[in-house]
């Protein structure tokens, strides 16, 4: 092979950018010299280019390929050596551009495509999805598709245009659907700090959609949470702040329950034993605890001993009491009893106007009537008209004068709870016999409980548990006892709610177990309630704890008492004196970070910030989500 | 070599780099995909210089080797910012899969054609003969004609065909055009065994002066051969472009419209 045979006069100078190649080379022959033109036809028909010099044509073939040929160009100036033409091929260079060129069409033959497609008939084959949708987005956006939560989804190219130029919060769109119980921007939901501020979140700093079947949330690193919060630490077990005094119990129970004196006293006590529980466990359901561990009902765990106490304590609503005089017109008596008219009857009654008047009851008026007719409950000569009226108005009336009284003190009706199952006939008889100065002999003794009068008494006895006359009289004794503007009357309605609530005395013994607390309302006084249910916790919105967890790793039966730690010194009962729920001793000991650490350390158990802390404040959904807008079944009028 | 690790250190200073303020992103509950992604854009934008470096000459005049050196480690760069940037292997839905599809394309036929560039000049080198790919036509055509040639003065010489029999049968077909494709990519000798054979066949039937014939018929084959092998390697090296550049495209067409959505309907 001659190596120099490349040399510059030897050799054209080969030009790898031309588009086209020799055809007679692509076919392995010797490809001409002087190559295809730039519009791709054959440049080597001729073997050289004549040239016009004096009105003679002239040969122009090069040295190096034999110089002018011997038979020189034509009259018209062709060359007289002519070759077929070949058929010059794309060089690489253009089949790698077309390639390109053909690349960029795909891509937008793809996406015009695309767009081209009912969305939501062929979504799968959107070149605008990045991915598909978690299962339960995927179900509320079925109808509108994208647009549920792209706002330029479908509005076109000016849609798009605007969309560049306009700032899109997707957030904004999730609140549509999801609420929370505070505002969806703010850190945690909540204006948590208003002396300094703090940046506003977006949804989608820890939701991304577009995953998958199963949505993909941001799990929270403590280096996340220290970007906002103040007090700065590792982990649970490097700098995590100390637990507080009073954690985890912050408020107090809404059920006085003394653990102490019953573990300690009670359920030592040969009489109870029997009754007692083995362990925590039977009392609390631990099945799916999750921060709290609720206590089983009041039938399942306290009835066996205090069920029979209900009933023993009766409501008194009127009594008889000792009257100074009688200022009973007889004749209206008469005729509202249906008695004989006094002039046929002096003898047989054996009494006259003339005779001093000897009051058959020595009692004082009960504390219901007192505060209901506003007298007090001790001075004959201050209630002997309002109550005797109340007498006569009883005979004539029935329940009506008190169910009257009763509203008279309420802003709404209440009379018709209070006084429910009241026979009214057995009141008239009873105010007929008290009329006449006599005691009421009813036709039978009570058996079933409930209303009855009894010789000197209109009574209650509840029935059992969850007893909804005796509940309600307990709720009207402590929302008089807050409304009353005059003292007296104030004195009188705080003497009856004291009975009332009474653990002793008052009716059912209600308040033995269920606390009363002074909530705070929107007017800025402090109304009465009493927590007849047992209390979610609702305080710590963002503190998490399963208990199930714990206690199935710990084992069912003795794990309480490894955290719980019964305190017999704390004066748990004392809370309750007062209606203040913030002020009270728990029956247990606090709870120390360092016992959670015991476990939850480095290289041990997990101490993200998540596993204890939850992120968002009360979240949940719009009602449109929640209803159902067209039910498939409608239940009939 | 070492200008190779001064751009391979710098590349993953500068993944380094954006991996941290990724993080520190996250950990402001910021999104870390916008500087990932606008990192790896940057290294796409790169890396599509080097296909427009020669019509920008007059701004970029680095060598050519360095030029390669340096889309070499930036598409390294751009692949595990790609990583960085979508989080996982495989992305969900059909956009975002065909970019994938289309980014690994171009990446796999990167990297097939950096280990080309580095095994098969070496390779070339050790044959012993350079030629330009776009004159190796005309170099078969001559060797074919010299071989032709060759042909003709033995007969009239030895009054023998004897080898021009031999060259119709045998080794008329080995010079038409480059013969021993997959062979010769792979480094094979099976050309050179076969020239061998042809040669050794008929060596035993000719007499001395067709032997002197036939010993210069093999020296234009063994030329033949080497120009073969120069051929397919070399188109080979020029071969995986196609795949690479529309591939390339295609991926900077899909980036195009990645940033479209991502402006419509994300910002």
């Amino acid at each position: 092979m001659d190596e120099n045979k490349f040399n510059h006069d030897q050799t054209d100078y080969e030009r790898p950018n031309f588009p086209f190649r020799c055809g007679r080379a692509a076919l392995w022959q010797t490809p001409c010299h002087k190559g295809p033109n730039l519009d791709g036809t054959c440049g080597g028909t001729q073997e050289c280019d004549p040239f016009l010099k004096n009105d003679r044509w002239e040969c122009r073939r090069e040295n190096r390929f034999g110089g002018p040929c011997a038979e020189g160009p034509g009259p018209r100036g062709e060359c007289s050596i002519q070759r077929p033409p070949c058929a010059p091929r794309k060089a690489l260079r253009v089949i790698r551009g077309r390639l390109a060129l053909l690349a960029i069409g795909c891509v937008l033959a793809l996406v015009g495509f695309s767009l081209g497609l009912n969305p939501n008939a062929a979504s799968f084959a959107s070149l605008l999805d990045p991915g598909p949708l978690s299962k339960s987005h995927k179900k509320f956006t079925e109808k509108e598709g994208c647009s549920a939560c792209h706002a330029a989804y479908g509005k076109g190219p000016v849609g798009w245009i605007k969309a560049v130029f306009t700032k899109t919060d997707i957030s904004d769109r999730c609140l549509n659907c999801h609420m929370f119980g505070g505002p969806g921007s703010k850190a945690h939901n909540n204006n948590l700090h208003t002396d300094r501020e703090i940046q506003n979140t977006e949804c989608i700093m820890c939701h991304r959609e577009h995953s998958g079947q199963s949505m993909l949330t941001r799990v929270l690193t403590s280096q996340q949470c220290n970007y906002c919060h103040k007090e700065k630490f590792e982990s649970f077990s490097k700098g995590h702040p100390e637990f507080s005094e009073k954690y985890p119990s912050f408020s107090r129970n809404t059920i006085k329950f003394d653990h102490s004196s019953h573990l300690n006293k009670h359920f030592d006590n040969p009489k109870f034993s029997e009754k007692a529980p083995q362990s925590c466990i039977n009392c609390h359901i631990v099945t799916l605890a999750d921060r709290e561990v609720r206590p089983g009902t009041f039938e399942a765990i306290c009835a066996d001993c205090h069920d029979s106490q209900i009933n023993k304590k009766e409501l008194v609503l009127l009594r008889l009491p000792e009257f100074s005089q009688n200022l009973i017109d007889p004749s209206s008596l008469a005729r509202a009893c249906n008695f004989p008219e006094k002039g046929q009857s002096d003898e047989e009654e054996g009494q006259s106007d003339e005779e001093e008047f000897q009051s058959v009851s020595t009692d004082q008026a009960a504390l219901v009537s007192a505060f209901l007719l506003n007298v007090p409950e001790n001075d004959p000569e201050a209630y002997n008209q309002p109550l005797q009226n109340l007498i006569l108005s009883m005979a004539k009336e029935g329940t009506t004068p008190l169910a009257r009284l009763i509203d008279g003190h309420t802003p709404k009706p209440i009379a018709k709870k209070l006084l429910a199952g009241l026979n009214p006939e057995v009141l008239k008889q009873a105010a007929c016999s008290w009329g006449l100065n006599l005691e009421y002999e009813p036709p039978t003794a009570e058996k079933y409980g409930g209303w009855y009068a009894d010789m000197l008494e209109v009574r209650y006895k509840p029935s059992g548990h969850r007893d909804l006359v005796a509940k309600s009289w307990v709720e009207y004794a402590l929302a008089v006892s807050t409304a009353q503007d005059d003292e007296e009357k104030f004195a009188r309605a705080i003497a009856m709610r004291d009975q009332l609530l009474s653990a002793k005395e008052g009716i059912g013994g209600c308040i033995k177990c269920h606390a009363v607390t002074a909530v705070r309302s929107s007017k800025g006084n402090h109304p009465l309630q009493v927590e007849w249910g047992y209390g979610k916790v609702s305080n710590r919105p963002y503190v998490h704890y399963s208990h199930s967890i714990h206690i199935e790793i710990l084992g069912r039966k003795s794990s309480c008492p490894n955290c719980h730690v019964l305190d017999s010194q704390a004066d748990y009962m004392s809370s309750f004196k007062t209606f203040d729920s913030s002020k009270w001793v728990s029956n247990f000991e606090s709870i120390k970070r360092q016992m959670c650490g015991q476990c939850h350390a480095e290289k041990e158990i997990n101490q993200d910030c998540q596993l204890c802390h939850v992120y968002h404040f009360k979240p949940s959904f719009k009602k449109e989500m929640v209803f159902v807008k067209n039910p498939i079944y409608k239940i009939p009028q | 070599m070492t200008k190779a690790w001064g751009y391979i250190i710098t590349a993953f200073i500068f993944f380094l780099l954006i991996w941290i303020w990724t993080l520190q992103i996250n950990n402001v509950l910021g999104y870390s995909a916008f500087i990932s992604g606008g990192a790896l854009l940057v290294t796409i934008a790169f890396l599509s210089l080097f296909n427009v470096r020669k019509r920008l000459s007059f701004l970029l005049s680095a060598p050519v080797h360095q030029w390669f050196l340096l889309h070499a480690v930036g598409g390294f760069l751009a692949l595990f910012l790609f990583w960085l940037h979508t989080g996982v292997f495989w992305p969900q839905g059909l956009y975002t899969q065909i970019l994938a599809v289309l980014f690994y394309g171009a990446t796999l036929s990167g990297i097939l054609g950096l280990i080309m560039e580095k095994i098969y000049p070496n390779f070339l080198t050790r044959i012993g003969l350079e030629c330009i790919y776009e004159r190796i036509p005309q170099e078969i055509a001559d060797l074919r004609n010299k071989a032709e040639c060759l042909i003709l003065e033995c007969t009239k010489e030895t009054d023998s065909d004897t080898l021009a029999q031999h060259y119709l049968e045998t080794l008329r077909w080995f010079f038409q055009r480059p013969r021993f494709f997959i062979n010769h990519i792979f480094g094979g000798q099976n050309a050179q065994h076969w020239v061998r054979q042809q040669c050794y066949i008929s060596e035993r039937f000719l007499n001395e002066k067709e032997r002197g014939y036939l010993d210069q018929l093999f020296i234009l084959a063994d030329t033949k051969r080497k120009i073969d092998c120069h051929y397919f390697v070399q188109t080979l090296l020029k071969g995986w472009l196609l795949v690479h550049v529309p591939l390339a495209v295609a991926v900077l067409a899909m980036v195009f419209w990645h940033l479209i959505v991502i402006q419509v309907f994300f910002l």
